[in-house]
């Protein structure tokens, strides 16, 4: 090899090696500059405002929607319990199709994840309609960007149904107005306040009657039952494998002890004050109360890598785990399911959240009866009148009963006025658990921008063998007062918080966890407050109040 | 191979002015050769040299919906956010160690393995080995990373085995202790890369003219000083290159593994710069921080590899350019 050709053999690798460390970072334009082209349908072009020939209402709402068959495309994650390919296999979509005259082309992604909906809202190029979990706080920035469309006049002009709601809850209105006024999402609804509840203390409540234990009131309750379960072999086997307490990450364990010593892991309330929990004297002593149980194998000592759902199963699955903070469904309906004809006294039972030593007691785990998942509109499309009003028939009874129960006679039955699933669903022998079947019906009232009907969880739940409706006892311990809201903050507000937040976050996270495992102490907990000062926790909570105080004045 | 190599020699040499007909007159007569060319180098402008245009959204504040042209310039803004933020140096730091240690480590092992698989005199077991060595670089990477949760547990079998030995009397958390996390990411990527890094050493010692050895053994040179005098100095050029190569990628750590294996119990050495970004950028799907970040990254290691090929340059006379 003679040098010339050495360096000649070279080039090829050095100029690729050059292209792709710069373009590395230029990656991200693509097609940003085009502009988006949403489906437009084969026939009608434009709106027609004139009701289509044969046509009824539906709570003011004329169908079908138009004359000729429209389609639009709506991005929407199909989510880990749904076991097809496309929507629009579910018999619901089906006859929605049929009522309503809109075809909807709908584009998933597999997983509900963060990147997937970022790199969708990046390409520029968007769909009519988009699915998304946190359109709560995530609309109004991408409305002022012009991605949405404004809807709050469309509203007033299409949905007679969605506007009925909204007039017969007044909350709703400000809980999905941007800090600029605008209603850029259509959300998901609970106006049950039973069913606010999300996760809740669980508790293997067959160990407690083998140790004659009580259940647990207080965080000392709780810190002995965790013990007896460590070191009295509650499953029997002569081998202390117990892993009292599982979680799959610290902000779980966080809700069910944080608010017992009058605190929050994130930001909450206190007094009208925005206040942030790891700034707030009292949070040492939820860092010493964890520092407890971790020390002495209470917490799973591999909580920070076990952190997938799997995991968690496995451990409950297998007889090791003694409690949990976790769903209604996902955890106790499905871990009972699982169980069953496996363990001869496997039981679950829902704790109240513990009292702390100073009486504090409060459940954090709720949601807002609107959600902050539902569907948007893209500033871009075509037929903003008939997105509205195919978006209206979601909150009209008929698409209510569609997307809770499905299709009748198919998935359920009318019994005395009042919608019953069929057998075949709750209890199906194909090897699915109900909650997959069910959605190879519809789409589910909890996660789509509709109204959870409050007799969906409740037949689903007694399918499960549960005949009391654990979020009963939550509804006490529930202080709307002290939860932050979904507040949303201007673009200014924005630019000053995020950078601020990504150190203070990651600061907080280690610090946090690095204590609650002894490799840090907390003797000086002032130094953890001051360090969070000199990061700017306090220009942060100005931004959090100001938006804050603008949402109540909604 | 000679026809393109042909065409690229013509091209790359340097051709005074007065002498610019003779080059054009020799274009004319290799024309074909040039259109063979042809979709290399439109390959490299479409794909490789355009989208460096979008390296300008780091000094803009980018909105998709806006587009690149229509998006306010912030001048440095981003990267100031950026040389601002609190852990700037740790993640700098961390960075630099993660990639430096695994060139440390990494790069002579992969060329001793070159170098012990060449001494082997059954063919069969060579390429054995070497089929072995290569399987973990086509394992997915997610896979890997399951692979090492796996191994490092507490009950797992890195545990279990020192634990056995005696070695250790309780099970050491691997993963939570930010001490680990370099060994665990250099030790895994070793074992990931060692056999398919050596691929390129195999195949500079294949060109090593066979003659060489026949006349040192008849000098009487053993297998070591075959080794030092003629392997060694065949081989050190294609060496050279790959380590110059390899310091100008100083800072591009493999973030998706670290993604997949830190928790906020190993940031202190953990959090490099990319998964910092991914933290900020991406999940805030804030792209011009993201691009001013890329961006200063590249900066960087294009400057390293510059100055890394002018030492060589001056030391050994091997160089890129």
């Amino acid at each position: 090899m003679n040098a010339a050709k050495r360096k000649l053999a070279l080039l090829l690798p050095v100029m690729t090696l050059l292209a792709t460390l710069v373009s590395a970072c230029g990656g991200t334009n693509n097609n940003a500059g085009s502009a988006a082209e949403p489906s437009a349908s084969p026939g009608t072009q434009g709106s027609t405002s004139a009701p289509v020939e044969g046509s009824r209402s539906v709570g003011g709402l004329q169908v079908p929607i138009v004359a000729d068959k429209l389609e639009f495309s709506l991005w929407s994650p199909s989510g880990g319990n749904f076991r097809g390919t496309n929507f629009n296999e579910k018999l619901s979509f089906q006859q929605m199709e049929e009522n309503t005259n809109i075809h909807i082309n709908f584009q998933h992604s597999t997983e509900a994840s963060a990147e997937a909906f970022s790199l969708l809202m990046s390409s520029g190029k968007l769909p009519d309609i988009i699915y998304n979990d946190l359109w709560g706080t995530d609309s109004g920035k991408y409305g002022a960007k012009g991605a949405l469309l404004p809807l709050e006049d469309l509203i007033d002009q299409y949905a007679p149904n969605f506007k009925k709601i909204l007039d017969g809850h007044p909350d709703i209105r400000g809980q999905i107005t941007s800090p600029e006024g605008h209603i850029y999402y259509l959300p998901n609804l609970v106006l049950d306040s039973q069913d606010l509840t999300q996760m809740f203390p669980q508790v293997r409540s067959d160990w407690l009657e083998k140790l004659g234990l009580p259940m647990p009131q207080t965080t000392e309750d709780w810190y002995n039952m965790l013990k007896a379960f460590r070191e009295q072999d509650p499953n029997g086997n002569g081998k202390k494998d117990e892993i009292p307490l599982v979680t799959v990450n610290l902000e779980n364990i966080m809700m069910l002890f944080a608010p017992a010593f009058g605190v929050e892991y994130g930001f909450f309330v206190d007094n009208g004050q925005v206040k942030y929990g790891p700034n707030d004297p009292r949070f040492k002593d939820v860092v010493v109360y964890l520092n407890r149980l971790y020390k002495e194998q209470l917490l799973d000592p591999n909580y920070l890598v076990d952190t997938t759902f799997q995991t968690l199963t496995e451990k409950v699955t297998t007889d090791v785990a003694g409690a949990w903070f976790g769903w209604s469904g996902s955890y106790m309906g499905n871990f009972t399911t699982l169980m069953e004809g496996k363990h001869d006294t496997f039981k679950i039972a829902a704790a109240v959240p513990p009292k702390g030593p100073n009486g504090d007691q409060r459940h954090v785990s709720f949601r807002w009866q609107a959600g902050a998942h539902g569907l948007a509109v893209s500033s871009k499309t075509a037929h903003p009148e008939e997105v509205m009003k195919w978006l209206d028939y979601q909150y009209s009874e008929e698409g209510i009963l569609l997307n809770n129960f499905g299709v009748e006679g198919k998935s359920y039955d009318l019994v005395n006025g009042e919608p019953v699933y069929k057998d075949e669903v709750t209890h199906p022998t194909n090897g699915l658990t109900n909650t997959q079947e069910l959605l190879n019906h519809t789409i589910g009232g909890g996660s789509w921008a509709t109204v959870a009907d409050t007799r969906y969880a409740e037949q689903i739940r007694e399918a499960n063998g549960q005949t009391e409706n654990p979020l009963e006892i939550y509804k006490d311990y529930i202080d709307f007062d002290a939860k932050l809201p979904p507040v949303q903050f201007t673009a200014e507000e924005n630019e000053i918080v995020v950078p601020l937040m990504a150190d203070i976050q990651t600061y907080v996270a280690e610090t946090i966890n690095a204590q609650i495992m002894g490799r840090q102490s907390f003797d000086d907990y002032n130094k953890v407050m001051k360090q969070l000062e000199q990061m700017g926790i306090g220009e942060v909570l100005k931004q959090y109040q100001a938006a804050y105080e603008r949402f109540k004045g909604k | 191979m000679a026809v393109p190599l042909n065409a690229a020699k013509a091209k790359s040499r340097k051709l005074p002015t007065s002498r610019s007909s003779v080059s054009l007159k020799r274009m004319m007569s290799n024309r074909y050769l040039y259109l063979m060319l042809l979709p290399t180098v439109l390959y490299f402008l479409i794909f490789e040299y355009k989208p460096m245009y979008g390296a300008v959204i780091a000094f803009k504040d980018f909105n998709p919906f806006a587009g690149v042209a229509g998006s306010p310039w912030v001048g440095f803004k981003n990267f100031e956010k950026f040389f601002e933020s609190y852990y700037f140096f740790r993640l700098l730091k961390n960075t630099f160690l993660m990639s430096f240690y695994s060139l440390l480590f990494i790069f002579p092992a992969s060329l001793a393995f070159a170098l012990l698989l060449n001494e082997l005199r059954l063919k069969k077991l060579k390429s054995f080995l070497q089929t072995v060595s290569y399987l973990p670089h086509f394992i997915s990477l997610i896979v890997i990373c399951g692979m090492i949760i796996d191994f490092t547990k507490p009950g797992g079998i890195i545990n279990s085995l020192l634990l056995g030995i005696g070695f250790i009397t309780e099970p050491i958390q691997f993963l939570i202790l930010p001490e680990w996390f370099r060994t665990i990411y250099v030790g895994s990527g070793m074992w990931q890369s060692l056999g398919w890094n050596s691929i390129i050493y195999l195949a500079a010692l294949s060109g090593i003219n066979p003659s060489l050895y026949e006349a040192a053994v008849v000098d009487g040179a053993g297998r070591w000083k075959q080794l030092t005098h003629i392997t060694l100095p065949g081989i050190l050029p294609t060496v050279l290159i790959l380590l110059i190569l390899n310091v100008g990628t100083l800072l591009n750590v493999g973030w998706d593994k670290i993604i997949l294996l830190y928790n906020p119990g190993t940031y202190v050495t953990a959090d490099v710069i990319s998964t910092f970004v991914y933290r900020r950028g991406v999940m805030e799907a804030d792209y011009s921080f993201s691009a001013a970040v890329g961006l200063f990254n590249s900066i960087i290691n294009f400057t390293l590899l510059v100055l890394a090929n002018r030492i060589s340059r001056k030391t050994t006379e091997s160089s890129l350019w």
